[in-house]
């Protein structure tokens, strides 16, 4: 029996991207505060999980027409070239190197290549948790 | 749309919570976080992405001016012209817009344009009544530049 789902569909349209926004939030505060890339991706592929409960496989892999495989390999690349990076300014392999600068509208930031690294984290755990659920939920 | 840009400025709101800091520029990149937020969600609303709106609307902006500028190049030389050669008339051109302020609009555009002058609208809102400073030699011209506008205007209004 097929029921109408607009009430869940309507709600989750909008708490998606307070999860999302959450979840930036979070990859982006891991330096200074809890957080980090492993649970902003998680809370962001949880955020699909509940599109993917609300509509149907079909539906969101329409709407985000991403190969998540290819996201694993594109979030191990940062993290490999990220730490491969430091070899070619003659320091150990994963060294690190952050510096203050003034960029607009975000006023005096330190970037630091960790950041990157984080990426490479935050895009494999997406990719890692939508393949598992996806896989798991394609198969009768 | 009006449900998108809402979404947008309430998700700005929200990151500025989340930031604790209640500055224009928190704001700004809550927004431009939304905005490509709403970008990625495109295929989930029943309307079109805002963005796409607001692009064609600064396109007809950016039009505008254009036209705006060789119109008063040409009526300049029409002006400098020792011999009166024009040939002015009227013609009656057919449109598609429906809603008043397209027409409206298309009317101002066309009146602010080369030699082209709105003299009437017909009362069935079907066909616009212009006088054109020069005929025979621009009337295929403009009617170019007529479905330029009117495609123009009907990029910004569809989805309404």
């Amino acid at each position: 029996m097929k029921t109408n789902d607009v009430i869940l569909q309507t709600a989750s349209k909008v708490v998606f991207f307070i999860i999302i926004l959450f979840s930036i939030h979070l990859f982006f505060t891991g330096h200074y505060h809890p957080g980090g890339g492993f649970v902003g991706g998680l809370m962001t592929s949880g955020a699909i999980v509940l599109l993917l409960l609300a509509y149907d496989i079909e539906t969101v892999s329409k709407g985000f027409p991403i190969d998540y495989k290819i996201l694993i390999a594109i979030g191990l690349f940062f993290a490999a070239g990220t730490a491969a990076g430091a070899l070619l300014f003659n320091v150990p392999f994963l060294t690190h190197a952050f510096g203050y600068f003034d960029l607009p509208l975000l006023g005096k930031t330190s970037l630091h290549t960790a950041v990157l690294f984080d990426t490479g984290v935050y895009l494999t755990v997406i990719g890692v948790t939508m393949t598992i659920i996806q896989t798991i939920g394609e198969s009768e | 749309m009006a449900f998108q840009i809402l979404l947008n400025f309430f998700l700005a709101f929200l990151w500025m919570f989340l930031k604790v800091s209640f500055t224009s520029s928190t704001f700004i990149i809550g927004y431009l976080l939304g905005l490509i937020l709403i970008y990625g969600m495109r295929r989930f609303f029943s309307t079109e992405f805002y963005m796409k709106r607001v692009l064609a609307v600064i396109y007809l902006i950016l039009l505008f001016f254009k036209e705006l500028l060789m119109a008063n190049i040409d009526v300049l030389k029409v002006i400098l012209k020792p011999k009166l050669d024009i040939q002015p008339g009227i013609f009656a051109l057919p449109t598609e817009l429906e809603s008043d302020w397209e027409i409206t609009l298309l009317a101002n555009l066309i009146t602010l344009t080369p030699g082209t002058l709105v003299v009437d609208i017909s009362d069935d809102h079907k066909t616009l009544y212009i006088h054109a400073i020069d005929l025979p030699d621009v009337h295929e011209a403009i009617d170019g530049i007529k479905n330029s506008f009117e495609k123009a205007i009907m990029e910004v209004s569809r989805n309404a």
